[in-house]
C-alpha cells in the first residue's frame, strides 16, 4: 500500500468537501501522518476536531491492512492531533509520577485505542509504574499504577 | 459547492470490495437533500462499520460539508435488495 495512494484519498475527501485544504504524507518511524494545511482547516478541528476525527476512522477503516502490518495511520490537520497527542502524553507522565509517588493508582479516559496507545507508550518511559486498559467498550480507561 | 454525491461515492468506492456496485442517488426531500447509497450486500457490513461506526463517521463528513453550503443532508445506506 502506497503512501501516495492514501495521500491521494484524503486529498479526494477534503475536495469533494469543498476546502480549502492541501494534503501531505510525513514518513514517521511507525507509519505515516497525512498533514492537512489551508484556510479551510476549522472545519475539520471544530467541535473538537468532530470531522478531523471522522476522516481518520474512515482512513484507518479504507486502509485497514495497513494497521495489520502494524504502521499507524494518523490523519492530522494544522497539527491539531499533534498538539492533542502532546498534552494527553504529559498527562500520562503527570499521572505515571503521582501514581510513583503516592502509590495510589491513577485513573485516566475514557480513551479510544489510538489515544490509550499514547498513554501506555508514555508510562512504559518511567519506571516503576504499569499501565492498564479496563473496560470491554471501544473507549477504554486507562489505569496507571506501581509495579 | 461540495460535491457531497463524489463524497460519498470515493469513500464507499475505497472501502467496498465491488466498488463497481456502489450506486448514489440524490433527491430533494423537504427542504433536506438525501443521498441514498446502495453496495453490494457483501459490503454492507464494511460500509457501516462495527456499531455503525463508519456510517456515522461519513455522515459526520458530509454535514461538515454541507453546513458550510447552508444545506440539510441525510444518508441512507442499502444492498441491492433493499436491506439496510
Amino acid at each position: 500500500m502506497a503512501t501516495a495512494d492514501i495521500t491521494e484519498f484524503v486529498q479526494k475527501v477534503v475536495d469533494a468537501m469543498d476546502l480549502d485544504l492541501e494534503a501531505s504524507a510525513e514518513e514517521m518511524p511507525d507509519g505515516v501522518r497525512i498533514n492537512l494545511n489551508g484556510e479551510d482547516g476549522n472545519v475539520l478541528i471544530r467541535r473538537q476536531g468532530e470531522a478531523l476525527a471522522a476522516l481518520q476512522h474512515i482512513v484507518a477503516a479504507i486502509y485497514r491492512h495497513e494497521a495489520a502490518e502494524g504502521r499507524r495511520l494518523v490523519v492530522d490537520c494544522m497539527g491539531y492531533r499533534k498538539g492533542k497527542d502532546d498534552e494527553l502524553k504529559q498527562m500520562a507522565l503527570f499521572l505515571a509520577g503521582k501514581a510513583k509517588d503516592s502509590g495510589l493508582a491513577q485513573e485516566i479516559g475514557p480513551l479510544n485505542p489510538y489515544e490509550r496507545r499514547i498513554v501506555h507508550l508514555a508510562v512504559a518511559e518511567v519506571d516503576k509504574v504499569t499501565s492498564e486498559s479496563i473496560g470491554d467498550a471501544f473507549e477504554k480507561t486507562v489505569i496507571i499504577s506501581v509495579k | 459547492m461540495a460535491d457531497l454525491k463524489g463524497l460519498i461515492e470515493a469513500v464507499a468506492r475505497a472501502l467496498a470490495d465491488q466498488p463497481e456496485a456502489v450506486n448514489v442517488r440524490e433527491s430533494e426531500r423537504r427542504g433536506a437533500t438525501v443521498y441514498e447509497l446502495q453496495v453490494a450486500s457483501g459490503d454492507l457490513g464494511r460500509v457501516i462499520g462495527r456499531q455503525g461506526r463508519t456510517a456515522a463517521a461519513l455522515r459526520t463528513l458530509l454535514s461538515s460539508a454541507a453546513e458550510d453550503d447552508d444545506k440539510r443532508v441525510s444518508l441512507d445506506i442499502r444492498d441491492q435488495t433493499g436491506r439496510s
